[in-house]
């Protein structure tokens, strides 16, 4: 589903406790305006599924679609009975199917799958409240316990644009960088070196 | 040598539309440019007989040798007495670009496309770091090297990135040869790049007004303009400038076709280059490549200009800083952490 952008995203501004001193800064604060361009960051972004996600009371961006990423999606393939059921009294690590999902997330205390996952409709999420969520939704969950990082998402500070910089916002979702299971970046070797000490 | 017809533009004015088109020129630069003519003279002086001599003298094989060749020579004629890319109309602009495209087809067979489109209407680009986000993958400086067509054999790169201990800010205790699996831990990485002063020092000590602002902020070299005299590579207070000492080479299928005059064009010997924010890709609505290529989200870039983007929250929002501000040269590149 490719909805289509209307509505304009503005930021909540406090220019009072603005961190940024100098002329430049203050050549900056003259701009208080909306810009208007001829370009979109659409124009880039045809071969791929977008969903309009309002993530702020003023705030809408387009975030890329999930469940056509996702392979075992319809979940209700498979996820026709109870989970007791399906598990037939398997244990976690005895599990048939999804045996490579295990939680380094917090403790177990914290959080098991049905936290997460709707037992009654395995094709949604769900919330603490129990409040079902599409997959498309959700940096709603992460928001429920990480809400300085959400915060920084909104504004712009945490995560990524794509499609340029342009409007409309464009930009990866939670789980775009962060597998909801296992959610630390990984440690790798760099893909260079640097060659400052080499001329040039 | 019989003058060849180059396919002219007449319909005056940039594809854009987004520059005033026919009002000319850029604002802020002052019209002294009896220096860049002096220079001229001399090197027609100088080089006439080379180029003569030399220029005109690559074999070719095909049927056709020695009407490519003539054209050739004609085009290598015309280019090397073009004037600098800031006093050219937009037809001259037109008909550099159109020469380089048919130059570059002419030497190896394949199509490129140069663009000499001018700056949006009321941008200023700007660009964030977040320090704490940066893993020091490195995966920015790949991408940067391919999208800006830089030597391969000297390894060019206009970002470096610095492996800090946790605590310290000393760019002279930083390692930057490190190669173990990253992040280490006690340790943070910082990138830098040409910072895109409003106030280059850089732009200041070039003798030939190659080097400038353009009205988007973005720091340019005229590459056919620059004498390589390398006062800007000292002037710049960040390291943000690089020469290249031997003919930069790209392997022919390496060549990222999409280029801008004052961009990632093929360069020469002799030259300076420099990061430009991709200009190629900004100026299209395009994040520069470092931007999209990091997988942190570490690298926010954006108008400076618009209220509603994510550096100007970033600016507002965070506790910023940039690198020896008290010099005064207000880079347009600030640093920040979570
Ligand atoms: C190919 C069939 C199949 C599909 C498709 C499938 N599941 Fe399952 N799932 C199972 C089976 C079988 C179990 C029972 C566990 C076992 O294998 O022991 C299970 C168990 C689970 C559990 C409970 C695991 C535990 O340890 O408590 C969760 C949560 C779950 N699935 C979520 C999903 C979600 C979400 C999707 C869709 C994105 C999905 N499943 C798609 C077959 C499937
Ligand atoms: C922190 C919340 C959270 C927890 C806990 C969680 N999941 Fe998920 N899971 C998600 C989200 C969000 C997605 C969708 C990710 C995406 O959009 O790519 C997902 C996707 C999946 C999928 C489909 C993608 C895939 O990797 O195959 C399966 C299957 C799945 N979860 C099973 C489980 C099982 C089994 C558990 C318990 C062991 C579990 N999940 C625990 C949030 C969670
Ligand atoms: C029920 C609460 C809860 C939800 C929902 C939740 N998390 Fe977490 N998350 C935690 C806890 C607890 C930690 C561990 C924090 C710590 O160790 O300080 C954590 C840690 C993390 C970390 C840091 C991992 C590390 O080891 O560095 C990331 C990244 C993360 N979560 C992302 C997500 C994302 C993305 C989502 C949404 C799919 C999400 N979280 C949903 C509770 C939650
Ligand atoms: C562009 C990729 C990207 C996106 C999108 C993204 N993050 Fe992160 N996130 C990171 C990186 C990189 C880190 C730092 C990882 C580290 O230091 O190990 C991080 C760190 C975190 C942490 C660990 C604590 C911290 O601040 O270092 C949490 C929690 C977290 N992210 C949650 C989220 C949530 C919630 C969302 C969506 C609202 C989100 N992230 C979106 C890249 C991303």
């Amino acid at each position: 589903m490719i909805l289509h952008y209307s509505c304009s995203s503005s930021h909540q501004h406090d220019e009072q406790h603005d961190k940024v001193h100098g002329p430049l800064a203050n050549r900056l604060r003259a701009y208080t305006d909306s810009i208007e361009y001829e370009k979109s960051s659409l124009d880039a972004m045809q071969q791929v599924k977008l969903v309009l996600a309002q993530i702020h009371d003023t705030v809408s961006v387009l975030l890329p679609e999930r469940t056509s990423m996702i392979r075992s999606y319809p979940c209700s393939n498979c996820h026709t009975q109870p989970l007791a059921k399906l598990s037939a009294g398997r244990k976690a690590d005895e599990r048939k199917s999804h045996w490579d999902i295990a939680i380094i997330h917090g403790s177990a205390e914290v959080m098991n799958c049905q936290t997460c996952h709707d037992e009654k409709n395995m094709n949604e999420l769900v919330l603490l409240t129990g409040n079902a969520i599409l997959f498309d939704e959700s940096f709603k969950q992460c928001r429920q316990c990480h809400s300085t990082q959400y915060a920084d998402w909104v504004g712009g500070s945490h995560g990524k644009r794509l499609g340029g910089w342009l409007p409309p916002r464009i930009m990866n979702t939670c789980v775009s960088c962060h597998n909801p299971h296992k959610p630390a970046f990984e440690s790798r070797w760099p893909s260079r070196l640097n060659t400052s000490s080499l001329t040039e | 040598m019989e003058p060849v017809q180059l396919p002219e533009n007449k319909n005056t004015g940039c594809q854009s539309g987004h520059c005033s088109c026919g009002k000319k020129k850029e604002d802020g630069f002052e019209q002294v440019m009896s220096k860049p003519s002096d220079r001229r003279d001399a090197l027609k002086k100088l080089t006439l007989g080379l180029l003569t001599g030399v220029g005109f003298t690559s074999t070719s094989c095909s049927v056709t040798a020695g009407d490519a060749k003539k054209e050739k020579a004609q085009l290598n004629w015309e280019e090397f007495f073009k004037g600098n890319y800031q006093l050219m109309t937009d037809d001259e602009k037109n008909s550099t670009v159109k020469r380089l495209e048919r130059l570059y087809e002419l030497n190896n067979g394949r199509k490129i496309n140069v663009s000499a489109q001018g700056p949006m209407k009321d941008v200023l680009y700007g660009y964030a770091f977040n320090i704490s986000k940066c893993q020091g993958y490195m995966d920015c400086i790949n991408a940067c090297v391919q999208e800006n067509n830089q030597d391969r054999n000297s390894q060019m790169q206009y970002i470096r990135i610095h492996e800090h201990k946790n605590g310290s800010m000393d760019f002279e205790l930083a390692d930057d040869n490190f190669y173990h699996e990253v992040p280490a831990a006690g340790h943070f990485y910082i990138g830098t790049q040409c910072f895109h002063c409003e106030n280059p020092p850089c732009v200041e000590v070039c003798p030939v007004k190659a080097t400038w602002k353009e009205k988007d902020g973005i720091v340019v070299i005229d590459y056919d303009w620059c004498i390589g005299c390398r006062y800007c590579m000292a002037a710049c207070p960040y390291d943000g400038r690089r020469f290249n000492w031997a003919t930069p080479e790209v392997p022919a299928d390496e060549v990222n076709h999409n280029q801008h005059y004052l961009g990632n064009r093929l360069r020469k010997k002799g030259v300076m280059e420099k990061c430009t924010f991709c200009i190629q890709r900004s100026r299209n609505g395009k994040s520069p490549a470092c931007v999209e290529a990091c997988p942190t989200g570490a690298r926010i870039f954006g108008n400076l200009l618009d209220p509603n983007s994510e550096i100007r929250w970033v600016l507002a929002n965070k506790k910023v800083f940039r690198l020896k501000e008290d010099l005064g040269t207000e880079p347009k590149f600030w640093y920040f952490m979570d």
